[in-house]
């Protein structure tokens, strides 16, 4: 056959087969996978330009550059010919005068582009609700932040002096981006003028000066410039992104865009069992077809040559139509979700399509490739002794396509070959041990199966005498299920675990600069007033210089020499009990006796950055003396919970010498907020940092989060749904066949009927109990190891999920096998 | 009453029963006008050449399908009277079948598959008289093999067990040596009128093997879709 005769062929055939239905079920769960690829895939951009765009709001900028010194003035152009915009801020400490008092205070001089992201709020007086403004302080004014007022004990409108130049405080800064390194130990803002600075004469050489420069653009273009950035910088410099810009946005980010990647590939698996069975039932349909092929003379080669460009076409028309299907959802969800999504830069990209064809293609070569090669294999014979079936597809063939597609795909969606690894590993292991627990949840049925009654005895019968096909079923519905088990649990533990993180009175302020002598004092206001705080830190600042006698910045790996724990002075701690939002993770938490020892408690986050260990000696500068300490545990802390945490934590007696002020959190109500006034008033000294906004952002993101996950949880369904459907279908020639020889034998169609419910109701029960322990290991792996959540045993699991699946799969298979009660049996005396 | 049912023996009777079917080229009588009965105890071989209706015919006697005209009445039941289940239910309490291509079930050992219409009818020793069957047909040593791994002749050995797993008044039989070669026919044969005396079943079998019809008590030779003639052999 000529090349071009076959591909004629193979449409006219392909045609035929679409017009008898043969192929539905296969296109159908192509086009959910790709439509749930492509929703998603579209969608996900969206909401991480979107997000990304909002980290940015709070650093101010897409890209920010720190350095000690003025820059390079060829950077800056560089930026121009990037055709970024750009903006420059110059931050300093300095002391702000008004008539007779005197306050340190943290300046900001910023030209008139600041900020290019988000916006700074004002308010006319302190402690009134702030407005976004667009003005940035004028020539010869200055914007004050509440503390710094009250401090100052002035009001709007005074005039304070800042070196030699003389301001007059116009508004009060309540919020401002990138005001988001660190929290703590900040003087009050004053935000003034760069071009007022050289008036104030303060910047001298050898003053200790920060210059930002700001900059925004398209997602590329700065990508481009960070490159350019990044091979010139000196080790004063530091570049911030905006996803580095905020902690508890950027966890909220990652976490959202793994479980987004993780649900996408839960509904693809699925419509891929789906495909792998409708491939399957198609493949059989077609054996007779291709004996008479071969019988022609038909080689194999022709065979498949038939075949092959059918599966391509379907392949290509399934995933154009998955992926416009995908196209048009993404808008029905941009509409719903109008309110809440965070503002994206427009347009739609066209890689999702692309990557929802590839997805489509990579799916079909894995999943119906293998079963539809075995016709190239049906024996010419086959046209004289019909039960002459070729042997199946080799395991590794039709296993190792399915987990070459998988891989392909995870690394497409998680992009994360360690991780990749590892769930595949974790997968196969964990497909064939819950096959293991179905065939043995299989054998108990089977024993119960003398103690039912006669449908269920019919039901667990049938179960049994196909028990090679019950187990496959038992665990394509336990995969689904447990797919949709873990993202029902994993979607509401996202939002409740860190609700319950950040109950209603979640501290939303901050106190801190308490000075030693007025610790009593400040608890006993607080207390007087009813405000629960949480303990009060002590808080040292120092630097970390040598890591085992080896000065800390040769002593860390080469990529992280620029770490921002090394840069800048930390908040050294001590504590006698630990915080309940930390937890030890290695090592061991203080002993009686410890008091006074040189240890010392890590991060673990640092602790894993700077390569630090337990047993490890640490060499600190605290104020020009120094102090060495082992550490004796690694602890994790819960950066999001808004209470005061610390990277380093000492047993009490050790830096209880050195220079401390004390800081608490706490939470006010909104409408209570003159007794911010009162405490300020009292304790002059002392700063609130307010973080209403920071929690309603974070908030917020989790919203989005949670709607976006719950959107995706209908493509998981979806795909579910199918993977039963080609269940069903993939069976329903053999029972079609094997109802007209039991209504023959006298069986009723109530009794069929009833046979069906017992053995679907059985096969979902025993699959949701799969899907149950499932269900249970997987979340214990995502919650411990990709979400960094505490995990506790799930006990609804396992009365929800079998029940669910018992019901779904009693429902769905009684109503899939009506056919076979509605044929005649008339069919055996004429299928010969 | 009528006539076929007048005599308390008859267990089969029909009257002017015919089987039109649709087609693109118009209605196509498959059947029409049978009139025949069939007393409980006799051996009835429906011969005929191919197309001539039998396989319809046997299908109508035994209520696996409705007449587009005309009566069936089967162990004093009017078939054309009741419902599928009704039908079925019929079938389950007095009709064994054995079909030319055997039709066990492949996913059932040969034992599960005779144990089929006894679980259906609520049997409680299902296992037990299935094996008893099995044996009855000496096949009891191949109580757990698949329909794949038996001969021809034994599939249809198993078949005929199944058949009289539920000891039937009745038994019909569609070509029941047409897949076999001549011995194994002739011992199927040999084994379907052994139990047909053991259990005083009624025979009803398509045919066009002339040596089968011809050990039958009568035959009725169809000739397209009519009775052309009904002789009872010498």
């Amino acid at each position: 056959m000529t090349f071009a005769g076959r591909w004629t062929l193979a449409l006219r055939l392909l045609a035929r087969d679409w017009r008898a239905g043969e192929l539905r079920i296969l296109v159908a769960a192509l086009l959910i996978a790709v439509a749930a690829s492509t929703t998603i895939g579209f969608f996900t951009d969206r909401l991480g330009r979107g997000m990304l765009n909002q980290s940015a709001e709070f650093l101010g900028a897409d890209l920010v550059l720190e350095s000690p010194r003025p820059v390079d003035p060829g950077w800056l152009t560089q930026a121009r010919e990037h055709e970024l915009r750009s903006a420059a801020t110059l931050q300093f400490a300095s002391v702000v005068v008004s008539g007779e008092r005197l306050q340190l205070a943290s300046v900001k001089a910023v030209d008139d582009s600041f900020p290019l992201r988000g916006s700074l709020r004002t308010a006319p007086q302190a402690f009134a609700q702030g407005q976004v403004t667009g003005d940035t302080p004028a020539r010869g004014e200055a914007w004050a932040a509440t503390q710094l007022l009250q401090q100052l004990e002035i009001d709007v409108g005074a005039r304070v002096t800042v070196g030699d130049l003389s301001l007059q405080i116009t508004r009060v800064l309540t919020f401002e981006p990138g005001r988001s390194g660190g929290v703590f130990g900040l003087s009050p803002r004053l935000m003034m003028n760069l071009a007022d600075v050289p008036a104030t004469g303060v910047v001298q050489p050898g003053s200790r000066l920060t210059y930002h420069y700001l900059f925004a653009g398209a997602e590329a273009t700065i990508n481009g410039y960070r490159q350019w950035l990044q091979a010139r910088l000196e080790p004063s410099h530091e570049l911030l992104g905006v996803r580095e810009g905020r902690r508890a946005v950027g966890t909220a980010l990652q976490r959202a865009e793994r479980f987004l990647g993780l649900s996408v590939l839960a509904a693809i698996v699925l419509s891929g069992v789906a495909i792998a069975m409708a491939a399957r039932r198609y493949s059989e349909r077609h054996f007779d077809m291709s004996a008479m092929l071969r019988c022609l003379g038909a080689s194999q080669r022709d065979v498949l040559g038939l075949y092959l460009p059918q599966l391509l076409v379907i392949g290509v028309l399934a995933s154009l139509a998955g992926s416009l299907f995908g196209w048009l959802a993404q808008y029905g969800l941009l509409y719903l979700l109008d309110d809440v999504l965070p503002v994206a830069p427009s347009g739609t990209r066209l890689w999702p399509v692309l990557a929802g064809l590839a997805t489509g293609l990579v799916t079909l070569a894995g999943f119906a490739l293998p079963p539809v090669m075995r016709l190239r294999r049906v024996s010419p014979l086959r046209v004289l002794r019909r039960e002459l079936a070729p042997l199946p597809g080799r395991a590794w063939l039709v296993y190792g396509a399915a987990i070459g597609a998988v891989l392909v795909l995870m690394w497409r969606y998680t992009g994360n070959a360690a991780l990749m690894l590892s769930v595949l590993a974790g997968a196969v292991a964990a497909v064939a041990a819950l096959g293991v627990l179905g065939f043995a949840l299989l054998m108990v049925a089977r024993r119960l199966h003398a103690r039912v009654g006669v449908a269920w005895r019919f039901g667990l019968n049938n179960l049994w005498r196909r028990r090679a096909g019950s187990v496959s079923q038992i665990l394509a519905f336990g995969l689904t299920l447990m797919a949709m088990a873990v993202i029902a649990l994993v979607r509401s533990e996202l939002l409740e675990n860190w609700q319950s993180q950040l109950p209603q009175d979640a501290p939303n302020h901050f106190l801190i600069n308490i000075l030693p002598d007025k610790v009593e004092g400040v608890s006993a206001f607080l207390q007087e007033k009813g405000i629960a705080t949480s303990q009060l830190y002590p808080m040292v600042r120092g630097r970390l210089v040598t890591l085992n006698g080896q000065p800390v910045r040769e002593a860390v790996s080469k990529e992280e020499p620029r770490d921002n724990a090394l840069n800048r002075e930390l908040n050294l701690s001590w504590s006698t009990r630990l915080q309940e939002d930390n937890r030890i993770v290695e090592g061991r938490w203080w002993r009686a006796g410890d008091t006074g020892r040189p240890l010392v408690s890590v991060e673990s986050q640092l602790a894993q950055r700077l390569g630090i260990e337990l047993g490890d000696v640490l060499g600190f500068s605290l104020g020009g003396a120094t102090l060495s300490a082992t550490v004796v545990s690694i602890r994790s802390v819960q950066w999001d919970s808004f209470r005061p945490n610390f990277y380093m934590l000492f047993p009490p007696g050790v830096i209880d010498a050195f220079p401390a002020t004390w800081m608490t959190s706490f939470y006010l109500p909104a409408s209570e907020s003159a007794l911010l006034m009162e405490l300020v008033r009292e304790y002059p000294a002392l700063t609130v940092l307010d973080l209403d906004l920071l929690i309603q952002q974070v908030e917020r993101i989790f919203r989005q989060v949670t709607l976006a996950v719950e959107y995706v949880l209908v493509f998981v369904l979806l795909a579910g749904f199918a993977v039963l459907f080609a269940a069903l279908q993939s069976s329903l020639d053999e029972r079609l066949y094997e109802g007209a020889l039991l209504r023959a034998l006298g069986g009723s169609r109530r009794q069929l009927r009833a046979g069906h419910l017992a053995e679907f109701a059985a096969l979902g029960l025993l699959a949701g109990l799969v899907a149950a322990a499932g269900t249970e290991c997987l979340a214990w792996l995502l919650y411990t190891r990709v979400m960094d959540l505490d995990y506790s045993f799930q006990w609804q699991v396992w009365i929800a999920v079998p029940l669910a699946g018992a019901l779904l799969t009693g429902i769905a298979g009684y109503r899939g096998t009506r056919p076979v009660l509605e044929r005649s049996p008339m069919v055996l005396l004429r299928e010969r | 009453m009528n006539m076929a049912h007048a005599q308390h023996n008859t267990i089969i009777a029909a009257q002017g029963l015919g089987k039109r079917v649709d087609t693109a080229a118009g209605p196509l009588d498959i059947l029409a006008d049978i009139d025949l009965a069939v007393d409980a105890g006799e051996t009835v071989a429906i011969a005929g050449v191919s197309g001539s209706g039998k396989s319809t015919l046997l299908g109508l006697l035994a209520g696996l399908d409705l007449p587009s005209a005309g009566d069936v009445w089967l162990a004093g039941q009017r078939l054309n009277a009741l419902d599928e289940d009704g039908r079925a239910r019929v079938r389950g309490q007095q009709v064994g079948f054995v079909f030319q291509s055997f039709q066990l079930l492949p996913s059932l050992t040969a034992l599960e598959n005779v144990m089929l219409p006894l679980e259906l009818a609520g049997e409680a020793d299902a296992r037990k008289l299935a094996a008893q069957r099995l044996e009855r047909v000496g096949l009891a040593t191949r109580l757990d093999h698949y329909p794949k791994q038996l001969s021809g002749g034994e599939q249809q050995r198993v078949a005929i067990a199944r058949a009289y797993a539920m000891q039937p008044a009745i038994l019909f039989a569609d070509e029941p040596t047409g897949n076999l070669d001549n011995a194994t026919g002739k011992r199927i044969i040999d084994l379907l009128f052994e139990l047909n005396r053991e259990h005083r079943t009624t025979l009803v079998l398509v045919t066009h093997d002339e040596k089968l019809a011809s050990r039958c008590t009568r035959r009725i030779q169809l000739e397209g879709g009519r009775i052309a003639a009904a002789a009872t052999p010498a």
